[in-house]
């Protein structure tokens, strides 16, 4: 295949951003250099007519997520992106060792906001940041989850700048979703590239469940050695659902909701054909807000009454615990560097991006004069929803940005733009840079495990660098390499 | 540890919808092929007559024509007892077992639901609608074979076998019904008691027809087709081997799960096979055949009643209904 993209740049010229296949690694890595030279050996067309086999497949394999219109249901595949990103062995040193210190960090800091607030009375994090928080939970006070972690699964955003140093952008500790793409992105292309990756030295990423099962195991309340566990799932209209049903079949768990569970005595149970069954563990993948009538949202059906007088009695380990997204807050991830550093006395292995809180005077004022060159992000938003690129929106567009950061700057936050790195992906039937970003998994029992690889997202619309699946993203399988050298 | 009780209930109404779009598809497959006396005229109204569906079909269709038949059988997603329904209803249960049936299972339905919404009018149309059926009766053939292969023998697989017994018993005693109602009626052209035509079809419609002639040299009657369907234990799909096979299925939930909540549905399993040896032992069976599917159907839905009261926390007033599987 004769094409720019994956030759890497002509003769004096440079990229203006760096990229995940052609990038300067500063020493030559062998099993990149392979990948390299059998994309390069890919016909266009062979490229193009394998991609499509792959979408069917995945269409047909049910690894969808469905839009629901007023009549009919809709299943819809996350594109995936045939061309691979590739970590090295020496990068994904960095990513793992960078991940693993900050689920810590946020673990060590959440433990101290529901207990005596050492953080807060030393001034390092503001007060009112935290007990002000929507995602504060006051019902978590003085609660003990086992091994003390809140955040067992956490996904970490990760973009890579011009140079190609790694930054978090953003902390996911409520309950990450994607990482069952990960697994199914693998075995897509296992099936449909076997002569890329044959021979190559490529991590695993398909015992994730093993590993997720046995840090579960590990948090179940004290005293119990053969646990119950149950992932709990809104149902089969969560367009999440096929994760939740890939979860509890790589755990070999039941996949339960709500009406599945009752809670007697402050125990929780599974209704079984033979009766109560006693319900140990909860992976749940219902918010808070929802997750039990009698402590939260009154109205919710698709909880259990009474799981958090379970959870306060020490009954049930609830995976992720009640009120962690407080850590990840956007305007608190501000604070995360000093967070780290407060608890591990420690630099952060991975860096933030600069972020100017506009709840805070100089934050506010340095935003507001520069909005044309900053990204805006509402706080309390995901999926990329409600963010302003500076340098890519109309005059209108910034004016109502201010007026929106005016009416509530405590809000938003702003960040530069980051030029994202890009990698080679196939558009129609050209190979093109498109901007990708990463997450990892990780998950925390008494110690924590961070999935090799992890979740590339790419922004398939030519220039964008959102890459949320809500806003046009796809995704890529991602190759962390076991060795760089021969 | 037991099995999820909501499992057991997915699978028991995945198998009966399964066998209910086979033995629909197969129905109209076998009459759109081998009717003789097949023209523009002859009524479908006896198809309308074996759901018992006269009245909501007289309210969106002007005739039983083939072509508003096959609508109202196949595409109509407002009719519950339609194939897209039930296709659809299927795959929604077994999505919600999609953690724990095996993946072959689910990609086999998901593929044939799929394939059955791109369906258009084409494949509709009186001229192809045998080939249509053929296909959608593989489908779900498929998927029961896959199930026999692969899934897990836990209480799940006897709730399976039981939802496939009971509907399979049901359809085969509703077939018989609506087939001797014809004749009574004398709707279907003269004399068709007699025809051998008519009694092929009726074999071929629960996939009887070889087996039927192997068993019986001197041929099609009444008399011989309808203790074939009913209570032959050799041919699987009559109404005593369904029974007994469910039977079956009750004594190993109790047996080697210890569920004892299955005593009631076991008394009634066994009063249905009373009925069917009452039946067998009738030497006039014909005039009474009516009367013996009546009671058959209402045991039968004592039957689901029971398990679901028992299992899948149905209250005894509540009606058993399509719409189960949609919870």
């Amino acid at each position: 295949m004769v094409n720019d993209t994956l030759q890497g740049p002509a003769e004096g010229q440079s990229d203006p951003y760096y990229c995940e296949l052609n990038g300067d690694r500063g020493k030559r890595i062998a099993q990149l250099e392979r990948v390299r030279e059998r994309l390069k050996n890919l016909d266009i067309s062979t490229l193009v007519s394998r991609a499509r086999e792959a979408e069917n497949e995945l269409f047909n394999l049910g690894i969808t997520f469905t839009v629901y219109s007023d009549k009919d249901a809709i299943d819809r595949i996350l594109p995936f992106d045939v061309i691979p990103r590739v970590l090295t062995a020496g990068e994904w040193q960095i990513i793992e060792s960078g991940v693993v210190q900050r689920v810590k960090a946020l673990n060590l800091f959440l433990w101290d906001i529901y207990h005596d607030g050492k953080i807060l009375a030393d001034g390092v994090v503001p007060k009112a940041l935290v007990l002000g928080n929507s995602n504060y939970r006051p019902e978590m006070r003085g609660l003990d989850p086992p091994c003390g972690t809140y955040i067992h699964i956490n996904g970490t955003d990760i973009v890579r700048d011009r140079e190609g140093r790694f930054r978090v952008l953003e902390d996911n500790g409520r309950a990450p979703s994607g990482v069952s793409y990960v697994v199914e992105n693998r075995h897509l292309m296992q099936r449909a590239f076997p002569d890329l990756l044959a021979g190559l030295k490529v991590r695993p990423v398909s015992n994730y469940g093993e590993q997720l099962m046995a840090r579960l195991r590990e948090v179940a309340p004290g005293g119990i050695s053969d646990p119950s566990i149950v992932l709990l799932s809104p149902g089969v209209y969560n367009s999440a659902y096929f994760e939740h049903i890939f979860l509890a079949r790589e755990m070999g768990v039941p996949l339960v909701e709500g009406r599945d569970l009752v809670v007697e005595n402050d125990r929780v149970y599974m209704r079984t054909l033979a009766g109560l069954a006693r319900v140990d563990v909860i992976y749940r993948r219902i918010n808070d807000d929802f997750l039990d009538p009698e402590a939260f949202n009154p109205t919710s059906m698709l909880g259990v009454a009474g799981l958090m007088r379970a959870a306060h009695a020490g009954r049930v380990t609830l995976a992720n615990a009640v009120g962690t997204g407080v850590a990840d807050d956007k305007a608190v991830y501000a604070y995360v560097p000093e967070i780290i550093r407060y608890y591990l006395s420690e630099e952060p292995i991975i860096d933030n991006v600069e972020t100017h809180i506009c709840g805070t005077k100089e934050g506010l004022d340095y935003t507001l004069a520069n909005l044309e060159r900053l990204v805006v992000k509402p706080v309390g938003e995901s999926g990329g929803y409600g963010i302003v690129v500076g340098p890519k929106a109309s005059r209108n567009e910034i004016e109502a940005c201010r007026k929106q950061i005016l009416a509530n700057p405590e809000n938003f936050i702003s960040q530069p733009m980051i030029d994202l790195s890009v990698c080679p992906t196939l558009a129609g039937d050209k190979v093109q840079p498109r901007h990708v970003d990463l997450r990892p998994y990780a998950v925390t029992g008494k110690e924590t495990w961070v999935l090799p690889g992890g979740l590339t997202r790419v922004a398939l619309k030519e220039g964008s660098i959102i890459v949320n699946s809500s806003q046009g993203g796809g995704t890529k399988d991602t190759w962390v390499l076991e060795e760089d050298g021969v | 540890m037991s099995l999820l009780a909501r499992y057991a209930e997915h699978l028991f109404w995945l198998a009966r919808y399964l066998e209910r779009t086979a033995s629909l598809a197969r129905i109209i497959e076998t009459h759109v092929a081998f009717d003789r006396v097949r023209d523009d005229d002859v009524s479908w109204a006896w198809l309308v007559a074996l759901h018992r569906d006269e009245e909501e079909f007289a309210k969106h269709y002007a005739d039983p024509s083939l072509k508003n038949v096959i609508k109202f059988y196949i595409a109509d997603i407002e009719n519950p007892g339609s194939v897209r329904f039930a296709i659809r209803a299927a795959r929604e249960n077994a999505r919600a077992l999609r953690a724990v049936i095996p993946t072959e299972m689910w990609i086999q339905l998901n593929e044939f639901y799929n394939r059955f919404l791109v369906f258009s009018d084409r494949d509709l149309d009186p001229i192809r609608i045998a080939r249509t059926c053929d296909q959608i009766k593989s489908g779900c053939y498929a998927q029961l074979g896959i199930a026999d292969s692969t899934l897990y023998r836990d209480e799940g697989w006897r709730f399976f076998r039981l939802g496939l017994m009971i509907e399979r018993a049901d359809q085969t005693s509703r077939l018989l019904d609506v087939k001797f109602a014809q004749i009574a009626t004398g709707a279907g052209g003269h004399g068709r008691a007699v025809d051998e035509t008519f009694w092929s079809l009726v074999l071929r419609s629960a996939v009887a027809y070889q087996a039927f002639h192997r068993f019986e040299p001197r041929g099609a009657d009444p008399n011989r087709v309808a203790r074939f369907l009913l209570i032959n234990s050799s041919h699987p799909r009559s109404a005593s081997s369904c029974i007994i096979e469910a039977q079956r299925m009750l004594g190993e939930l109790r047996s080697g799960f210890g569920l004892r909540g299955v005593s009631r549905a076991q008394e009634e399993a066994e009063e249905l096979l009373e009925l069917l040896q009452t039946a067998a032992a009738d030497t006039d069976l014909v005039r009474r055949l009516h009367t013996v599917n009546d009671s058959l159907q209402r045991r039968l839905m004592n039957l689901t009643s029971s398990v679901g009261i028992a299992f899948f926390g149905y209250t005894p007033v509540q009606q058993q209904s399509q719409s189960q599987s949609q919870s």
